[in-house]
């Protein structure tokens, strides 16, 4: 069952690819963190990161064909019955995963060479960005579901770091803070999650929880209960419905944190996290249809704030979350493949996309999509023709990698019984093809002349960037061209080895008809709102204020919490509590004191130290006693 | 219990090393300051090195009471010098020597009647290293007293914020914890009519009838819990904090709360299991309601230290959780907790305290962007903060980890409450993160120099043993363990 051990090459590969950026980090943070060591720091980590990629490719290459999962663990920690293994799994999922992150981290690397540069923090950055290497290979090879958690938690850790990097920007540090919170409010249910599991089972190792005897070890009722615990912890990680709101917010960190943490590899841990524990999830058809339901809610109902907003990192934060909703929902629908075909593609696409818009951004020292254009963002040929090449995949153009992943999707779904599912995921495509090319048009193509800013002769510098933020542009853009095609081949290694039955479904030719159809409606109706010569570029939904407010507004879903946070929190319950300590146990105290000093007083009132007073005090005594004495 | 001795005194050294720096420190004039600092420092490290080594060579195979030492006394009474340590009290004692060391160390730029200072705070710790390897339940008294005293003065001449308040309010909650904690003592010595304060003598199974285990614990629990924090009798902790100066507040934080625990465990835990075992429900329950409202307390609190006292209040309550579960897992959880709360709270108070000389505030709402002056003591700070949050491979994580595993499967609905206390405390502790290191920077605050490398000696070695126990967690449990096992496994 539990398959073969590492040994040789293959260990010293996973040990390299785990390590090395922890060697760098613990570096960086002790020596090379002072400015002026910056370059030093940045040569460190990528030189580390290098290792951890070379050590993936190694490990992916060598076990393309494997007849079952290899492991390999040590004790951890010890205490009393308990044993928590550090160790390592490889199954087809975690290589995968492993050299998806490791290319991912690798790429981002070099391009904030450029991007980072002069930055007061560069050392620091690059140091962070040894943190989070670290933390997420080691989530990815992860052999326990404890060892799973802690690196969850530290890849949480990095992300506050960096989503606060400028921690002089009020914003920066309040959106870590807020990122930190709320998914730590996800990583609470999916820590109760655990244990629950921990105490049926007996121990956490993934093998075990993946095991299809789990069905009949646990209770039904416990283990969707598990399962829906367990499930919180993604929703906060992934960005879902109901705590999606962090994730526009964490836009505040450097744009190539975005691409790697906020877009390709840390929010899609939680998917991962979801492929992982597939088998353990599907015994109970209760808690996966409240997954398809959550995937479906958080997927429209980020394509829908995607819409209106003018900000080019929102509008790929927003699509993030709805991808990852199309990641939920395939996987919940049954489709193993599907969902982490997905989250493979989407994590090249996505990343291009967001480094892309790194490249305006860094030129025009804007985030708005509007006055990019109007200053030009097309000139810069190599970014803008990878960004249509993203946005192209992301709104599922064949023969794109993002079509052929979100076709084994519609697949799935078109699958189910309930065609709501399939309605709601097509309708995602629409708007998905609307949001992404309304940006592309903006940009790309001249609006009216009187748009450029009045009066303002504002000549950016000549738009050219550097080789090492243009190279991973190149290398994301071909793997989106050619990822598409590996489909099939994708899908034979990851399944080769999987503890329970899943059938790759191939989607019925008018779910495809549609989807295209619906794609290009999507494009179209982008070009007449914002491409056609004259177009008035502000989108047929202005046409209803009250929407477009909604919608810019986030669904008013930010001023919910920030009114439930203000009023339960910290008006309510941390008001009593506080309340309470002042008035009532310290006043008690307070009041003890100051009755114990009056009772002094009182008694001492008694004893004023005056002669006669004394005297006639003993008098009235000798008197009493005498009276006493005689009547007796 | 099996009882071994050693070659050479290690526990009567400690001892010794502090009443000879404070015999030192009392004969130096008072005008030779630095000489004195280096005394104090001379002597804490001394007491470091041993407690290291009693660390490293207890024998975790061999387990039980180690490095005994024994002298009659006062054969009449029963009193004699009895000192061993078991697995509980050598990371007590570690922790000690690693805030008293690291404690006087911040206190160096300390002007201010430097000689009674240091003396005082030499024989607070030497009252703290007796309490933890006393076996003598007279003497055990006599330490917690001698480790009070000092604090009163401490506080009253060396402190900040409503100073005299704090320590009067403090000295008289220890005191009224002492007065339930002296006829706890003195009934258990005349019940079992064995006329000795030995404890191994004591602690014999059935000496002591259930009835009599209940009562005598639940005196220890109140009297030791005072000082541990517990609810609602925790006010004096956060107040005394603030009023204290910075070295002060790391010892007293750092290893005093720790007294109370360790009392609770040596005095009403050893002696009265089944007290123990019927009070437990009670224990989770007051130590649930401190995890939760610590962290809301914390909440709405603008001065640095009010908050760091807060959530110690709240992490106080997560070793109570781990006391009253009666498990292995809860009692090595509970044991580390205090360990690691005690080198994190520590860290806390002393990049505090280095925040506070500078710029002469602790509220949160005047301080801001503090990293970009002082990288090095907001780093400090931020890493302490972490600490408490309970972020992986730093040690609290793995204490609190334990203790949340432990009491979620026996009182599933505090363990519960008490890991959903988690997100509060996540918001409160980064909350003033944010407002101290990050943010804009205040111009007021633009000249102030950050701390040089000497300076932060003492953090660097707080932050080192934080992070050394967070990525090896088993270098204290196989020790605890080697305790907690056989208590356990001794139930009746």
């Amino acid at each position: 069952m539990t398959g073969g051990a590492i040994e040789g090459p293959a260990l010293w590969a996973v040990v390299l690819a785990v390590g090395t950026p922890l060697l760098s980090f613990g570096v960086i943070m002790v020596a090379l963190r002072q400015r002026g060591r910056g370059h030093l720091a940045a040569g460190l980590s990528i030189a580390a990161v290098s290792v951890t990629l070379l050590a993936a490719i190694y490990l992916l290459i060598s076990h393309w064909h494997m007849s079952q999962p290899k492991m390999f663990t040590v004790n951890w920690m010890v205490s009393g019955s308990l044993h928590l293994p550090y160790g390592f799994y490889l199954d087809p999922l975690a290589l995968l995963m492993l050299a998806v992150v490791a290319l991912i981290c690798f790429l981002v690397q070099i391009y904030s060479i450029g991007y980072m540069a002069g930055d007061p923090g560069f050392g620091r950055y690059y140091g962070y960005m040894s943190l989070f290497a670290w933390a997420m290979t080691n989530l990815c090879v992860a052999s326990g579901m404890f060892q799973l958690y802690v690196f969850w938690e530290l890849v949480g850790l990095s992300s506050y770091l960096l989503i606060g990097f400028w921690f002089e920007k009020f914003s920066a540090s309040q959106a870590g803070k807020k990122a930190f919170v709320m998914t730590r409010l996800g990583d609470v249910a999916f820590l109760l999650g655990l244990l629950l599991v921990l105490f049926q089972l007996g121990n956490l190792d993934i093998v075990q929880l993946d095991d299809p005897t789990v069905a009949a070890v646990m209770p039904p009722h416990l283990l969707t209960l598990s399962a829906v615990l367990i499930f919180g912890g993604i929703v906060g990680k992934s960005a879902q419905f109901p705590l999606l709101t962090w994730l526009p917010d964490a836009m505040e960190g450097p744009t190539p944190v975005s691409a790697l943490l906020h877009s390709a590899t840390m929010v899609a841990a939680g998917v991962f996290l979801f492929a992982r524990l597939f088998p353990f999830f599907s015994h109970s058809a209760a808690a996966m249809t409240l997954f398809l339901a959550i995937g479906t809610i958080s997927m429209l109902m980020a394509a829908s704030m995607a819409l209106v907003s003018r900000d080019i990192k929102q509008v790929w934060a927003f699509s993030t979350i709805s991808q990852l909703g199309y990641m939920v929902m395939g996987l919940s629908a049954g489709g193993y493949v599907a969902g982490v075909f997905h989250l493979t593609t989407h994590a090249g696409f996505k990343a291009l996309l967001f480094l892309c818009s790194g490249v305006f951004i860094h030129h025009y020292g804007t985030n708005d999509m509007f006055e990019i254009g109007a200053r030009g963002g097309r000139q810069m040929k190599i970014a803008m023709a990878c960004m249509l090449i993203g946005a192209a995949a992301l709104a599922g153009v064949p023969p794109l990698s993002g079509f052929f992943s979100k076709e084994a999707i519609f697949a799935v779904l078109a699958g189910l019984d309930n065609p709501l599912w399939l309605t709601a995921g097509l309708l995602g495509g629409l708007l998905t093809a609307y949001y992404s090319f309304r940006l592309i048009f903006v940009i790309l193509l001249p609006g009216s002349p009187g748009e450029a800013p009045a009066g303002e002769h504002h000549h950016p510098p000549p738009a050219v960037s550097a080789w090492f933020m243009e190279a991973p542009l190149l290398i994301l853009a071909g793997a989106t061209l050619l990822l598409g095609f590996t489909h099939h081949r994708l899908a034979e290694f990851v399944l080769q080895w999987f503890p329970m039955a899943v059938g790759e479904h191939a989607a019925p030719p008018w779910v495809v008809g549609t989807a295209l159809a619906l794609a290009a409606a999507g494009v179209g109706l982008a070009f007449w709102d914002f491409g056609r010569p004259g177009a008035a570029r502000i989108g047929c939904l202005s046409g209803l204020p009250s929407l477009v407010r909604f919608l810019d507004q986030r669904w008013y879903l930010d001023r919910l919490y920030r009114y439930l946070l203000e009023r339960i929190v910290y008006n309510g319950v941390s008001r009593i509590c506080t309340a309470n300590d002042k008035k009532v146990i310290d006043g008690t105290t307070d009041g003890m004191a100051r009755g114990t000093l009056q009772a002094g007083r009182l008694l001492a009132s008694g004893h004023l130290g005056m002669l006669q007073y004394r005297l006639m005090v003993m008098f009235v005594v000798v008197v009493l006693m005498a009276l006493y004495f005689f009547l007796s | 219990m099996p009882l071994h001795s050693a070659n050479f005194p290690f526990l009567s050294a400690i001892l010794i090393a502090c009443l000879g720096g404070l015999l030192v420190v009392l004969v130096l004039p008072a005008r030779r300051q630095k000489e004195i600092k280096w005394v104090s420092a001379i002597s804490s490290a001394i007491t470091l090195v041993l407690s290291l080594t009693l660390f490293l060579a207890y024998d975790r195979h061999l387990g039980g009471l180690q490095f005994a030492e024994r002298i009659a006394w006062i054969p009449a009474l029963g009193i004699s010098y009895f000192n061993a340590v078991d697995g509980f009290s050598v990371p007590m004692l570690l922790l000690t020597g690693i805030v008293f060391f690291t404690g006087v160390l911040t206190a160096w730029e300390m002007t201010h009647r430097v000689k009674e200072f240091f003396a005082l705070l030499i024989l607070l710790v030497l009252g703290v290293f007796g309490l933890f390897m006393s076996l003598d339940l007279f003497f055990i008294f006599v330490w917690y007293d001698v480790s009070l005293f000092p604090m009163y003065l401490l506080i009253a001449v060396w402190g900040s914020t409503r100073k005299e308040y704090g320590a009067m309010k403090l000295t008289l909650y220890l005191l009224a914890g002492s007065a339930l904690i002296l006829p706890g003592i003195l009934y258990l010595v005349v019940v079992s009519g064995l006329e000795t304060f030995d404890m191994t003598a004591l602690m014999t199974a059935g000496i002591f009838s259930p009835a009599q285990q209940k009562f005598a614990f639940l005196l220890f629990y109140i009297g030791f819990g005072i000082l541990a924090g517990v609810w609602p009798l925790h006010t004096w902790s956060p107040v005394g904090h603030v009023a204290a100066p910075t070295a002060v507040s790391m010892l007293h934080a750092g290893v005093l709360m720790k007294i109370g625990a360790f009392g609770v465990l040596r005095l009403g835990i050893f002696l009265c299991p089944l007290g123990w075992q019927h009070w437990a429900p009670l224990m989770a329950l007051l130590a649930t309601v401190g995890i939760v409202y610590g962290v809301f307390v914390g909440l709405s609190q603008t001065d640095l230290k009010y908050v760091i006292g807060y959530s110690s209040v709240s992490h106080m309550g997560i070793v109570g959780l781990g006391l009253a579960t009666v498990s292995v897992e809860g009692l090595n959880g509970a044991v580390f907790q205090m360990f690691a709360h005690g080198v994190m709270t520590a860290l806390f108070f002393s990049s505090v305290g280095y925040i506070y000389d500078r710029t002469h505030t602790k509220q949160i709402t005047d301080l801001g962007g503090l990293s970009r002056v002082m990288p090095r003591a907001s780093g400090y700070l931020i890493l302490a903060a972490l600490a408490g949050v309970g972020v992986p491979c730093l040690a609290s994580f793995w204490a609190e980890l334990m203790v949340f595993i432990a009491s979620f499967k026996v009182y599933p609905i505090y363990g519960g409450l008490a890991i959903c206390a988690l997100v509060v405390s996540a918001l409160f502790i980064l909350r003033v993160v944010q407002r101290t290191c990050y943010g804009p920077l205040d111009d007021r605050w633009r000249h102030l120099a950050d701390m040089t490398p000497t300076r932060s000696l003492p953090r660097l070695i707080l932050a080192a043993v934080i992070v050394l126990f967070g990525f090896f967690p088993s270098l204290m449990y196989n020790l605890v363990q080697t305790a907690s096992i056989p208590l356990i496994g001794g139930l009746p």
